[in-house]
């Protein structure tokens, strides 16, 4: 049976998303998750509507420069406008590939995955970076059957995305769809059974202190993670 | 125009006049229509109608510079947020599906994306992430048969899962053997040695309990 996703991202995460206010890392981790997740598809859609209604009934700004408005329009309307009607683009589904697996990827990271670095492998992990801005951090992680991620805490914010297949800790078992964040705070250590491995998408903030100096030497797991 | 209109629709409306003092009805919102932005969009999408669109313009671009100058604080920025909305408005009418959501939900959209992407741009380089890759603007594939439907069904068996548990282990037996492995009234009872009248009953005892405990958590 598929499974039904159970750990959403908190409703102002969801309100901020479809403001468009959260960082664009961040954003991205909630996209994926409402491509998987039909119950945040809904929960988005009248979080639009919702904005879509704020917007009709926004106070009007009156401190106008006439001509401003009345050149936009001229200029918009000399354009040539789009013709045909709406053709829903077929999603040509996207898959990656690694250690022998295929996996299917959502939507939302469709385009980036195509931009993906290579695949690191360390033990039953490998890691690939997607295009993403310079403080935070954003991979696939695959791990392989019977993996246990080293225990570690985290410099900065982590969220995890489970994409494909199944990942356990010590607070619970995640599938696709389940979206984790931890905090500095959280120490974890993720682990997959031994009949099931798993896909992420994970997105790390910068450990801003320790990005530099001996201090990254002390922990060569962390360049292999983060 | 579509001021004008408003105001003299106002001015012979003696009814109007007699009901609210002057004031309020010179501050009150112009009367939309349900359905003037989503006929006015279809005009544009069609017959590029440039009166259509002149009529959402009006409307649209002083509160999209509104809400601009809010996300923005500069007017420059906010401006051009507002001509890349209503510049994507006029071309991609063609785009709007009215079943989808209203005309302001879908000018929302573009004004967040457009914003998004001139944020973005400024900052980092191309490539990197960008509005359409964040926004499927409600256009999810209604993927391998009813999703929703496919969801629901989970959801309700998890919640029932617990309730199942909990049924007397005869009448558990009974509606694991019915429900999970799908065999005939008649195999069980062969199966179990029991009468066929003792399967059925076991069978709407079981429901019942099931109905009743998940109106229970129903709230």
């Amino acid at each position: 049976m598929t499974h039904a996703v159970k750990f959403h991202p908190g409703m102002m995460l969801m309100e901020q998303y479809v403001e468009g206010t959260l960082s664009a890392e961040v954003a991205l981790a909630v996209a994926t998750h409402i491509d998987l997740c039909p119950h945040c598809q809904h929960l988005c859609q009248d979080l639009h509507n919702d904005q879509g209604s704020q917007l009709a009934k926004l106070a009007p700004e009156t401190n106008n420069n006439a001509d401003d408005f009345a050149q936009m329009l001229e200029f918009i309307t000399a354009q040539q406008p789009n013709t045909g009607s709406h053709a829903p683009k077929q999603q040509e589904s996207v898959t990656v590939n690694v250690n022998g697996r295929e996996f299917r990827i959502p939507r939302a990271l469709s385009r980036l995955v195509t931009q993906q670095s290579k695949w690191l492998q360390l033990g039953g992990i490998a890691t690939a970076k997607l295009p993403a801005g310079e403080k935070t951090h954003v991979s696939l992680l695959y791990i392989d059957k019977g993996t246990e991620v080293p225990n570690h805490s985290h410099l900065g914010m982590e969220m995890t995305l489970v994409l494909s297949g199944r990942i356990y800790d010590e607070s619970g078992e995640y599938g696709a769809g389940d979206l984790l964040i931890n905090s500095p705070d959280d120490t974890h250590t993720p682990h997959t059974r031994a009949d099931e491995d798993c896909l992420c998408l994970s997105v790390l903030s910068a450990p801003l202190k320790f990005n530099k100096g001996l201090v990254r030497l002390l922990n060569p797991l962390q360049q292999f993670f983060y | 125009m579509l001021e004008s209109t408003v105001l003299s629709g106002h001015h012979d409306n003696s009814r109007a006049k007699t009901r609210m003092p002057d004031r309020m009805t010179i501050s009150a919102e112009p009367n939309i229509r349900t359905g003037q932005w989503e006929d006015a969009l279809t005009y544009v999408a069609v017959n590029a109608d440039k009166a259509a669109y002149a009529e959402l313009f009006s409307y649209f671009a002083p509160r999209l510079k509104a809400f601009g100058m809010k996300m923005f604080g500069n007017e420059q920025q906010a401006l051009e947020m507002v001509q890349d909305t209503m510049l994507n408005v006029w071309k991609k009418a063609n785009l709007f599906d009215a079943s989808r959501g209203c005309a302001s939900t879908w000018i929302f959209t573009i004004a967040r994306n457009v914003r998004f992407d001139m944020l973005r741009k400024k900052q980092s380089r191309k490539d990197d992430i960008s509005a359409d890759d964040l926004w499927a603007d409600g256009d999810y594939p209604e993927q391998e048969g009813s999703t929703t439907e496919q969801w629901e069904t989970m959801l309700m068996s998890e919640k029932l899962a617990p309730h199942f548990d909990a049924l007397p282990p005869a009448q558990r037996m009974v509606m694991q053997k019915v429900y999970l492995e799908e065999k005939s009234h008649q195999e069980v009872s062969d199966e179990l040695g029991i009468p066929l009248g003792t399967v059925k009953s076991r069978i709407r005892l079981a429901l019942d309990r099931l109905r009743e405990a998940l109106d229970d958590t129903r709230s």
